[in-house]
C-alpha cells in the first residue's frame, strides 16, 4: 500500500492506531461484499462500535458473556486430558492411527503469550518435515489484510501423517438430530475458511503445497442435548472463493477511496452531526442481514428508511428499478406515471393494490 | 501463616480479581467462598500491620510475622468436606495418579477417592502461592506443588501440576506425554478402584470417562478391562515418550532451583525461525 493511501486511511480513522481485523471481522466482510462503506471503514481500521455510539446509533452487538463461557467450557472439555475426547473422534473420522497422538501446546511459549512469539513458534512446529506433530493447540497464524498482518488463532490444527492438515473448529452450538442452526454453521464455515487461507499461506512459505491443507474443516459440536462432542466435516471451497475475492478487493482500496471525498475524517473528537454527514458521503449498501454482522448497521438502516433496499434482497429484486417506498405506493395507487423501465413493475403493483382494496374494502 | 504484609496485599488483589472472574462466570458459591477468604486475608493484613506498628519504637525488624502457629493457611479455607489443607489434598490426588495432571482431573480424582470437593479455580492461585513461598524461603516445605515442565524449553507447562519431589524426568512433558499421562492415569484410577471395597459412584463415573476414550476400554466391564486397554495403548507410546523426557531431564541439570521447580520463563524475543 502506498504512503498516500495510508495517509488517507489514517485521516479517515481520525489518527491513532487502527483496529485490527480478526477471523470474525474478516468473515463478516463476505456477508455484504458490495458495501463500499464497510470496505473503506474496515481498511482504515475504524472502530465501528465506538463510531456508531458516537453518532447516536449504538450497536446491540457482540458476543454474549454466557455464550463465551459456554464456548470455553465445551472447548476445555473436548481438549481435556491431552485432547482425549478429540483423539477418539479423530481416530474414528480422520483415521488417525494409534501412534498419532502427539500434542503441541501453542498457547504460550515458555509461559510467554506474546502473539509474534507464538506465531514464530507455530511456524517452526508446523513447518517441521522430519518429525511432524499431530495436534497443535491454538496455533497462531497471520493473514495480510489490506496491508496489515492480522493474527488469527484457530482452535486446533490436526495433521495426519501421509495426509493433510485439517483446521478443527470447536463450537458450542448443538447439532440436534443431525441439524444445526444454518446461520451458525455458515458463520463457522466462513471463519474456518479464513484459517484455511492463513494456514495455506504459511505452509506454502515453508515449501508445502496448498493442497496439503484440506478444504474440509472439522467442526466439533455438542451432540443433541448432551455435552458429548461429535464431528461434522464442512466443505469450505465456496467460502474460500468468496474470501479470496473479498481480500483482493480490500487490497484495491485505492479505487474505492477515489469515490470518497478528500476531506472525510471520522474522528471521535469531532461533532457527531458532522461525522454522521461524512459517513453519509461513503456509499453504503444496507441489507437487513447487516444487523447481524456490522456495528454500524443501525445507522445505515436509519439512513435507508423509505428506500426499497432496506426491506431485503427479495423485495428489492421484486421491485427492480424502483428505489423508494413512496414511489412504490404512488405507482400502486396509479397517482404516478411509470417510467419506461417501471411499466412492468407498475402493472404488478396496481394489480396487488386492487386485490388489497377488494379484500379489505372499506377496512383498508 | 507465613505471608509478609506485601504478600498479603498481593494476595488480596488476586482474590479480588478471582472474585470478579467468578462473578462473571456466574459461580455464586465460589464468590461467597472467595469473599470469606478475602475477609480472612484482610484480617491477617490488619494483624500484620498492627504488629509492624507495635514494633516500631523498639526495633525496625522484618515485617514477616509469624503469629499463632495453629492458624491454618489461607488456601485451606473454602474446602468443603475436608480439614486437610488444599495443597495436601492436591498432593494426595497427584500421588495416586503418579503423573502431572490438570486441575480438572485433580479435582475429579480427589472427589472420586477422598470425597472432598476442591474448587477448581483455587488451584490457579495455589500454584502462585507455592512459587512465592519457595522464593521467600527455599525448601522450607517438604514438597512444593509446581508446574510440569515442557520438554523443549523446560518452561512451565500451561495448567499441569506436579510434585517437586518427583524425579525431573517424571515432571517433563513432551509431545506424547499428554496421552501417556492420560493412559497412566486410567491405569492408576482402575487400580485404585480395584483396591477399594466399595468405590464411590464418582469413582466409577471417572473410570467410565477414561474407558470411553481408550480403544477397547468399553469391551468388557470393570476396572480390569480399562487398565488392560490402557496398558495396551501405553505400550505404543511409552518408549518414545521416555526418551524425549529423559533427554530433557539431562538439560535440566543446568537450571537454578527456582527454574527447575517452576520452569524457565521465556522473556527475550530471541526466537529464530528455523529454515523451512
Amino acid at each position: 500500500m502506498t504512503n498516500d493511501v495510508e495517509e488517507r486511511l489514517r485521516r479517515i480513522r481520525g489518527g491513532g492506531e487502527g483496529k485490527r481485523h480478526n477471523a470474525r471481522t474478516i468473515a463478516a466482510l463476505t456477508t455484504n461484499p458490495g458495501c463500499s462503506r464497510r470496505a473503506v471503514l474496515d481498511a482504515a481500521g475504524v472502530d465501528k462500535a465506538k463510531l456508531a455510539r458516537h453518532i447516536g446509533f449504538p450497536s446491540q452487538f457482540g458476543q454474549s458473556q454466557f455464550a463465551l463461557i459456554r464456548g470455553n467450557q465445551f472447548e476445555a472439555q473436548v481438549k481435556a486430558d491431552g485432547c482425549a475426547e478429540l483423539i477418539t473422534l479423530l481416530r474414528a473420522h480422520l483415521n488417525l492411527t494409534l501412534p498419532e497422538v502427539s500434542y503441541e501446546d501453542l498457547n504460550d511459549v515458555g509461559g510467554n503469550a506474546d502473539n509474534r512469539l507464538r506465531h514464530l513458534e507455530t511456524r517452526n512446529k508446523l513447518g517441521r518435515r522430519d518429525d511432524p506433530g499431530t495436534l497443535f493447540d491454538h496455533p497462531m497464524l497471520t493473514l495480510n489484510v489490506a496491508g496489515q498482518d492480522v493474527f488469527l488463532e484457530p482452535d486446533l490444527i490436526a495433521f495426519q501423517v501421509k495426509g493433510k492438515f485439517h483446521i478443527v473448529e470447536i463450537k458450542s452450538f448443538a447439532v440436534i438430530d443431525g441439524q444445526a442452526d444454518g446461520s451458525k454453521v455458515a458463520a463457522a464455515a466462513i471463519q474456518s475458511a479464513v484459517y484455511v487461507i492463513a494456514l495455506r499461506n504459511l505452509l506454502v512459505e515453508k515449501g508445502f503445497s496448498p493442497d496439503d491443507v484440506s478444504h474440509n474443516v472439522i467442526l466439533v459440536t455438542p451432540k443433541d442435548f448432551s455435552n458429548q462432542p461429535m464431528v461434522t466435516f464442512v466443505d469450505v471451497r465456496k467460502q474460500l472463493t468468496v474470501l479470496r475475492r473479498q481480500l483482493s478487493r480490500l487490497t484495491r482500496i485505492e479505487d474505492l477511496l477515489k469515490l470518497v471525498p478528500e476531506r472525510v475524517s471520522l474522528s471521535l473528537d469531532a461533532d457527531p452531526a458532522e461525522v454522521a454527514f461524512d459517513i453519509g458521503s461513503i456509499e453504503p449498501r444496507y441489507m437487513p442481514e447487516c444487523l447481524n454482522t456490522c456495528e454500524l448497521a443501525r445507522f445505515c438502516r436509519h439512513e435507508a428508511q423509505g428506500s426499497t433496499y432496506a426491506m431485503g434482497r427479495t423485495v428489492m429484486e421484486d421491485l427492480g428499478g424502483v428505489d423508494t417506498v413512496a414511489t412504490v405506493l404512488d405507482l400502486a395507487r396509479g397517482t404516478r406515471e411509470p417510467g419506461p423501465h417501471q411499466v412492468e413493475v407498475a402493472a404488478l403493483l396496481r394489480l396487488a393494490w386492487s386485490m388489497r382494496e377488494e379484500s379489505l374494502g372499506a377496512a383498508a | 501463616m507465613d505471608l509478609s504484609i506485601e504478600e498479603l496485599e498481593r494476595h488480596i488483589d488476586e482474590l479480588r480479581a478471582d472474585m470478579r472472574r467468578a462473578a462473571l462466570s456466574g459461580d455464586r458459591a465460589l464468590v461467597d467462598e472467595l469473599r470469606e477468604e478475602l475477609r480472612e486475608a484482610q484480617a491477617n493484613w490488619e494483624e500484620a500491620l498492627a504488629q509492624v506498628t507495635a514494633r516500631l519504637p523498639r526495633a525496625r525488624g522484618r515485617s514477616t510475622t509469624t503469629p499463632a502457629a495453629n492458624r491454618p493457611e489461607p488456601t485451606s479455607r473454602g474446602v468443603r468436606g475436608s480439614l486437610l489443607p488444599l495443597r495436601e489434598q492436591v498432593h494426595h490426588a497427584l500421588t495416586l495418579l503418579t503423573v502431572p495432571a490438570a486441575p480438572r482431573l485433580i479435582v475429579a480424582v480427589h472427589q472420586a477417592f477422598f470425597g472432598a470437593v476442591i474448587p477448581n479455580s483455587r488451584l490457579t492461585s495455589l500454584r502462585r502461592d507455592e512459587e512465592r513461598s519457595f522464593r521467600s524461603a527455599p525448601f522450607a516445605r517438604p514438597y512444593y506443588l509446581c508446574p510440569a515442565l515442557t520438554a523443549d524449553r523446560l518452561g512451565p507447562s500451561r495448567g499441569l501440576l506436579s510434585i517437586s519431589t518427583w524425579p525431573i524426568a517424571e515432571r517433563v512433558v513432551g509431545p506424547l506425554s499428554p496421552r501417556v499421562h492420560f493412559l497412566t492415569a486410567a491405569v492408576k484410577v482402575a487400580e485404585a478402584i480395584e483396591r477399594t471395597p466399595d468405590p464411590r459412584p464418582e469413582a466409577l463415573r471417572l473410570l467410565a470417562r477414561f474407558a470411553a476414550n481408550i480403544p477397547g476400554g468399553t469391551d468388557g466391564s470393570g476396572p480390569e478391562t480399562v487398565a488392560e486397554a490402557a496398558r495396551a495403548e501405553l505400550a505404543i507410546h511409552e518408549e518414545a515418550d521416555r526418551i524425549t523426557r529423559e533427554e530433557a531431564a539431562k538439560r535440566a541439570g543446568r537450571l537454578t532451583d527456582v527454574q527447575r521447580l517452576f520452569g524457565v520463563r521465556f522473556e527475550a524475543v530471541s526466537l529464530v525461525e528455523e529454515a523451512g
